[in-house]
């Protein structure tokens, strides 16, 4: 895989990141399900699994890029794993709805565990790190749109964070938006 | 309000990644990694039962 290949891959994974940003967003408003501490936690991994595709398109892709997103995956993997595992005893009811079946933190942590897979397989195309300058061009349309979607979507999480917990502790079991109530 | 300093860092983060140094960047995420770690210990402390 060519470096321009491997940075059109990390294209495609920045917009599967806003696609699930914005998946948990519809969740939250359309069903009115305010998300756990530990659900927020999810999403904050996901966002920062973000950082290491904008360096390989920024830079070009290095190691060290996809080592970012693998600490990230490893980090979201372990808290959504805790989550599944305090609901995992039977007649309990989990946290929110269930989406096919799942809830959202099964999701998750599938998903966690795909960007690990995947991200160890795409190290092991090594032709993408050759350096050859002639072959680097600077970011296109796409890119830029795909970068500032999911720079969007973390921002309007710290906006929906702040309504929901406030200037405090957000609480374990959150019904209401703290700085909406009356 | 620890949710909100993340995600705000992480913005920053992305930012830093998409314009400033490649450096920042690495720093800023490692900073980030370790409040989420912690913030996730922190949040952790049910026992979780599994004895069924």
């Amino acid at each position: 895989m060519t470096s321009q290949r491997a940075i059109a891959l990390n294209v495609l994974a920045l917009y599967a990141l806003a696609a699930l940003l914005a998946a948990a967003f519809a969740a939250q408003f359309i069903l009115g399900e305010l998300p756990c501490p530990l659900c927020l936690l999810q999403r904050i991994m996901f966002a920062l699994l973000a950082i290491g595709p904008i360096l390989n398109i920024r830079f070009g892709p290095r190691p060290s890029h996809y080592a970012l997103s693998l600490l990230a995956a490893v980090v979201g993997a372990a808290v959504s794993t805790r989550q599944v595992l305090l609901h995992i005893t039977p007649g309990d009811p989990g946290f929110g709805t269930a989406l096919f079946g799942y809830h959202y933190y099964t999701w998750a942590l599938i998903g966690f565990i795909a960007a690990i897979v995947l991200l160890s397989l795409v190290l092991l195309l090594d032709e993408q790190f050759e350096k050859d300058p002639a072959a680097y061009s600077a970011p296109d349309v796409i890119a830029h749109v795909a970068v500032w979607l999911v720079i969007g979507l973390t921002v309007a999480n710290v906006a929906s964070t702040l309504l929901e917990c406030g200037f405090k502790a957000c609480a374990d079991d959150p019904v209401v938006y703290e700085l909406l109530k009356r | 309000m620890e949710f909100t300093a993340l995600f705000l860092a992480i913005v920053v983060a992305m930012l830093v990644a998409w314009y400033g140094s490649r450096t920042l960047a690495l720093s800023l995420f490692a900073a980030v990694l370790i409040g989420c770690v912690a913030t996730f210990l922190h949040h952790a402390t049910d026992a979780l039962k599994l004895s069924f």
